[in-house]
């Protein structure tokens, strides 16, 4: 994943932002315990958005304690506190899908990129077998994830649609595992269907310029619109509000205010920094 | 059934207002009209039942007498008038599956019917199969193609008006203030594009909701 999932700052409550902070410093631990220090390296925002999506379905974080930044002794933190595996699995998650970015920059990137994927990659690969071995079920689903890109990537025909729907049925099925009946299961499907719809397409969006370049492939390449923006806006658009309707199906209790702020504010403004090119307004740069 | 105050998300010693109020949002958010076409639409259709039947329940327990009573008749109706007009027509199977989420076995009677006889209703249908997979995209050209090929069609027309707004985020609640019970979330006055656009109006109009 990408790091595309951000909350607007200035649009929380600041009990809110000390959460936000708290569950991914929290997140951050439960990487040092369960692989290494350096797979914090890994940690994205998104990942944080699936933890604390976790945290809040199954009504695991009983409260707050205080500690000691693990990267930073100086500095005094906040870690949420979970009762479950949420940051476990959110942990093995980010863990499987930067193994397998890193396998897929093997491939596609240049000379140096490739020579420092090299240097890491048998760390990370010790890691996910760990995490694989853990939660076979993310790991099935990764994998398919990857080969199912790839042959849509080499597919001539491969349109927005059918390039978007590897990572987004990807994320929908990894979410509806969190399902106890089957209304739940096609919500949170669905949810995050278009959530990992929108990932995709704005990473796409983001990398247009450079993939153009180098000749790689990119769905927007192969799209005939007059404005590119106005189209990837339209398109953008749409996977949020499907992904907000599926959304307000869910009940959530904890952390609502919070995924409130990334599905009204967070995402619509990261995408139009992304879109247009614009300067992000003062935002998470530091958590 | 559960503590029909959970349900609307109110503490039992709500005043009416506050409950009223409660409800009119939640009814706003479960509307049908929100979950046109969309898969979940059976989902928020529950939802609203679920909704109506709490309200329904505290003010019988408050016993007010007043006649503020009875929401059945009025919210939820209109979920039922999906795919009415569609009951004669050559693709009715096609419209049942799509109505079961069978999307896969609608395809297939769709993609086997041969060139000639892809009508505007093929085009629109097979636009919906696309929606419902989140294939968004070609949704769109398809639906185009349906109202292009019968302009004076108001099923086509309102599936491309509903696609329409989604891209332009005035669907889905962005804009209708629903959130504002988790802390200054609501922005009625403006829609989301505008509001981030000028990120100053919206901070005021959000302090002030």
């Amino acid at each position: 994943m990408f790091g595309y999932l951000q909350v607007r700052k200035s649009e929380l409550l600041v009990r809110e932002w000390e959460a936000y902070k708290a569950v991914y410093c929290g997140l951050c631990k439960q990487m040092g315990k369960d692989y290494s220090f350096l797979t914090r390296l890994s940690l994205s925002y998104d990942c944080t958005f699936y933890a604390m999506l976790l945290l809040s379905l199954e009504k695991a974080c009983p409260g707050f304690e205080k500690g000691r930044c693990r990267f930073n002794p100086l500095k005094k933190c906040q870690f949420a506190r979970c009762d479950s595996d949420c940051y476990s699995k959110a942990a093995a998650f980010s863990v499987i899908s930067a193994y397998y970015k890193l396998k897929d920059d093997l491939q596609d990137s240049g000379f140096w990129k490739r020579l420092a994927v090299r240097l890491v990659l048998p760390f990370f690969s010790r890691w996910h077998k760990k995490a694989a071995r853990r939660y076979p079920q993310l790991e099935t689903l990764v994998a398919d994830m990857m080969t199912a890109q790839n042959l849509a990537e080499q597919n001539s025909e491969t349109g927005v649609d059918a390039a978007a729907h590897p990572t987004a049925n990807m994320l929908g099925s990894v979410l509806s595992l969190e399902a106890h009946d089957e209304l739940q299961r096609r919500v949170y499907y669905e949810f995050g269907y278009h959530i990992g719809r929108w990932i995709y397409l704005i990473d796409a969006a983001d990398d247009l310029e450079k993939d153009e370049k180098n000749r790689n492939f990119n769905p927007f390449l192969r799209v005939k619109a007059a404005d590119m923006q106005a189209y990837q806006t339209q398109v953008l658009n749409q996977s949020l509000a499907r992904a907000y309707d599926a959304y307000q199906l869910i009940t959530l209790i904890d952390f609502k205010g919070i995924l409130d702020n990334m599905m009204v504010y967070g995402f619509p403004s990261k995408q139009n920094a992304v879109v247009y090119h614009r300067q992000e307004e003062e935002d998470v740069k530091s958590v | 059934m559960s503590n029909p105050y959970e349900v609307l998300g109110v503490s039992p010693n709500a005043s009416d207002e506050e409950i009223k109020k409660a409800y009119r949002e939640l009814a706003k958010k479960y509307h049908p009209d929100n979950y046109a076409d969309s898969p979940l639409a059976d989902v928020a259709e529950q939802k609203m039942k679920e909704v109506n039947e709490a309200y329904d329940e505290i003010n019988r327990m408050r016993q007010k007498g007043k006649g503020t009573g009875s929401t059945s008749n009025t919210a939820g109706a209109g979920g039922s008038t999906y795919y009415s007009n569609g009951s004669n027509s050559q693709f009715y199977s096609v419209r049942i599956y799509i109505q079961r989420n069978m999307i896969q076995e609608a395809e297939r009677i769709l993609d086997s019917t041969p060139e000639g006889n892809r009508t505007a209703e093929w085009y629109y249908l097979k636009g919906m199969c696309a929606f419902r997979k989140g294939w968004n995209d070609q949704a769109n050209s398809y639906f185009t193609t349906a109202c292009n090929m019968d302009p004076n069609n108001g099923e086509y027309r309102a599936a491309l008006n509903n696609m329409n707004s989604q891209q332009h985020f005035n669907y889905g609640g962005y804009n209708t203030g629903n959130v504002n019970n988790t802390g200054g979330m609501g922005c009625s006055c403006c829609d989301i594009c505008s509001a981030i656009m000028c990120a100053d109006c919206l901070c005021n109009c959000a302090r002030g909701c």
